[in-house]
């Protein structure tokens, strides 16, 4: 999947991606593979605590412990996917690994962006931003934004897109 | 959009409105009790009869308590930059609407509103799921002068409240006569298989002599006949459509009547619908795409609000949308889906194109009930490139251009994955 000659998804010539925080990555196995992992030594604890029915909890623990295995990998390999890039006209961002998507926004059509960080985000010093236009499926939100980056971002968005405001 | 407010200004809306509201609300609350008490099987007629009642008078009481609260709170006021309605009880809500950001004012009588003469105001603005704002109820000739009023402002012309705009000349395109509706609705395949599972329904009751079968089976099927008509012949009999200065106007509907107007600068795509049957006729319906219209309806925009004309031939289908999406007919590229992707669909990969024109791109979709699908590119807000891993595997790649919520989508499904991306690159180009 996703071979380097795959060129599908390539920026248009000229660009490069602009990958997002590393950070967002530790945030999801936090938020996604700790509480899984947990579960998981608590299952073991429950097995060695009742012995006759030893199986029960240890099949579950092997099933959280599999999905906090798959969370931690999907982490990495979700934000490597992700990516952004401004060119003159258009905001372009590209996600998936398995369904990759890659959409273009003209800067005229937005109408308005969002930063969002919650307090973990903050933490870490991360923010997602959504570029709005009138239609919702262009769902064009980046997460993982470094926080400085992400204030760049919408201030040159907001301008570009007042510039060039075409709107619907 | 919502802001805490304290102050009380503007005027409140017709006194009545609390009556009508309470009604319409005291309806839905009887119909919601209703269900709750046919479904308890236990006990005879008597209690069903009381439980009826009860509902009834339960229903309007709260209906019409809500219905005057609510009015009594609502309040509004128009001055030089925008319309600001503040309503709500315990919430203070107020909205703020910019008279440039005003997609659509529509006109809605519902039927127990229009008994007494009153009428609803509908403003659309752009953007999600509340866009929509409705101010009702007030005097019909007042809905009227307001509705020019607010139309006059969002094109940017400085009038007075006290000088109304006249209202311009219309010219009348068509009229859809009902009984045309009515064939139409007859001949669509979902009425007509409404209507066989309604008659097979009754006959294996009859067969089994079962009360329940057909009680089971004339329920939900004699439901949905009933609904396809009243949304259909109902919402659409009296079909008019004219043209204005600056847009469409659409009046439409038996008991509950609906005036929209829609400005010509704000049709964002428009679907030509040809289901089975009437293809055969070389029947039409005409769907537009209007930046808030969709918040009302279902996830495909399915309302009759965004029908644009019911049921039409293809030559006048052709002049309306030549009027609305002024369009060049050379054509700059085509795509059809490859033979590959027969597994997403087995029949469908046949019928299916992308096509871009000059001005404008359209697509076309679908054997059973045809879609095509025109937005024209400065409409366009957003371009997308898609492949999951079959798609990957087939070596194909789904291309699509976002409208606002509707019901036009201009896909372009399992293209192969080269022909994609390079029309994904030209369509950047055009936007």
């Amino acid at each position: 999947m996703g071979s380097p000659s795959d060129q599908l998804f390539d920026p248009l010539p000229g660009d490069e991606w602009t990958r997002v925080s590393p950070a967002l990555t530790t945030l999801r196995r936090l938020t996604g593979a700790l509480p899984l992992l947990i579960i998981a030594i608590a299952l073991v604890i429950t097995a060695v605590l009742i012995p006759s029915w030893a199986w029960l909890p240890a099949v579950g623990a092997a099933i959280a412990l599999g999905s906090a295995v798959w969370v931690w990998r999907w982490a990495e390999r979700n934000r490597r996917s992700w990516g952004y890039t401004e060119n003159a006209e258009d905001l372009l961002i590209t996600s998936g690994v398995w369904f990759r998507r890659l959409v273009a926004v003209p800067y005229g059509r937005m109408q308005f962006v969002d930063v969002q960080a919650g307090p973990l985000q903050r933490l870490y010093g991360i923010a997602s931003v959504t570029l709005h236009t009138a239609s919702s499926e262009t769902a064009a939100t980046i997460p993982g934004v470094p926080s400085d980056e992400a204030t760049r971002l919408r201030n040159r968005l907001t301008e570009l897109g007042e510039s060039r405001g075409a709107g619907v | 959009m919502s802001e805490p407010t304290t102050e009380v200004t503007g005027r409140r809306t017709h006194p009545l409105t609390g009556l009508v509201q309470g009604l319409l609300w005291g309806a839905a609350a009887f119909v919601a009790l209703i269900g709750s008490i046919l479904s308890r099987r236990d006990g005879g007629v008597e209690s069903i009869v009381f439980g009826v009642g009860g509902a009834a008078v339960g229903g309007l009481l709260i209906g019409l308590l809500a219905g005057y609260v609510s009015w009594y709170f609502t309040r509004f006021v128009i001055d030089a930059t925008e319309l600001r309605i503040t309503r709500g009880f315990l919430t203070k809500q107020s909205r703020r609407i910019p008279f440039e950001r005003i997609q659509s004012v529509d006109l809605a009588e519902p039927f127990i509103a229009r008994i007494v003469g009153l009428a609803e105001l509908r403003i659309d603005m752009a953007g999600g799921n509340e866009s929509r704002t409705t101010l009702r109820f007030l005097p019909l000739d007042d809905v009227r002068d307001l509705r020019r009023l607010l139309l006059a402002r969002a094109h940017g012309e400085e009038v007075s409240e006290d000088a109304m705009p006249v209202d311009d000349q219309r010219s009348l395109i068509t009229r859809v006569p009902p009984q045309r509706i009515i064939l139409g609705t007859l001949l669509s395949l979902d009425f007509l298989g409404a209507v066989l599972a309604l008659i097979a329904a009754v006959v294996t009751g009859i067969v089994s002599k079962q009360i329940l079968i057909v009680l089971g089976g004339v329920l939900p099927f004699g439901g949905a006949v009933v609904q396809i008509v009243a949304k259909r012949v109902l919402e659409q009999w009296d079909f008019t459509l004219s043209r204005g200065a600056r847009g469409l106007r659409i009046e439409r509907g038996l008991l509950s009547r609906t005036s929209q107007t829609i400005p010509y600068a704000r049709v964002q795509g428009i679907a030509i619908k040809e289901p089975f049957v009437w293809r055969r006729l070389g029947w039409q319906r005409l769907e537009v795409d209007v930046a808030g219209y969709a918040a009302q309806g279902d996830d495909n925009g399915n309302n009759g609000t965004s029908t644009l004309l019911p049921i039409t031939d293809p030559a006048l289908a052709e002049a309306v949308i030549a009027e609305l999406v002024p369009s060049r007919t050379d054509r700059v590229t085509l795509d059809r889906p490859t033979r590959r992707s027969r597994l997403f669909a087995p029949i469908g990969w046949r019928f299916r194109w992308i096509e871009a024109r000059t001005d404008v791109v359209v697509s076309q979709i679908g054997w059973i009930e045809r879609t095509t699908c025109l937005v024209p590119h400065h409409k366009s807000q957003s371009v997308e490139l898609r492949q999951g891993p079959l798609q990957r595997w087939r070596g194909v790649a789904t291309v699509e251009v976002h409208t606002p919520p509707g019901p036009v989508d201009v896909d372009g499904d399992h293209l192969d994955a080269g022909a994609a991306r390079r029309f994904w690159e030209e369509q950047l180009t055009r936007i």
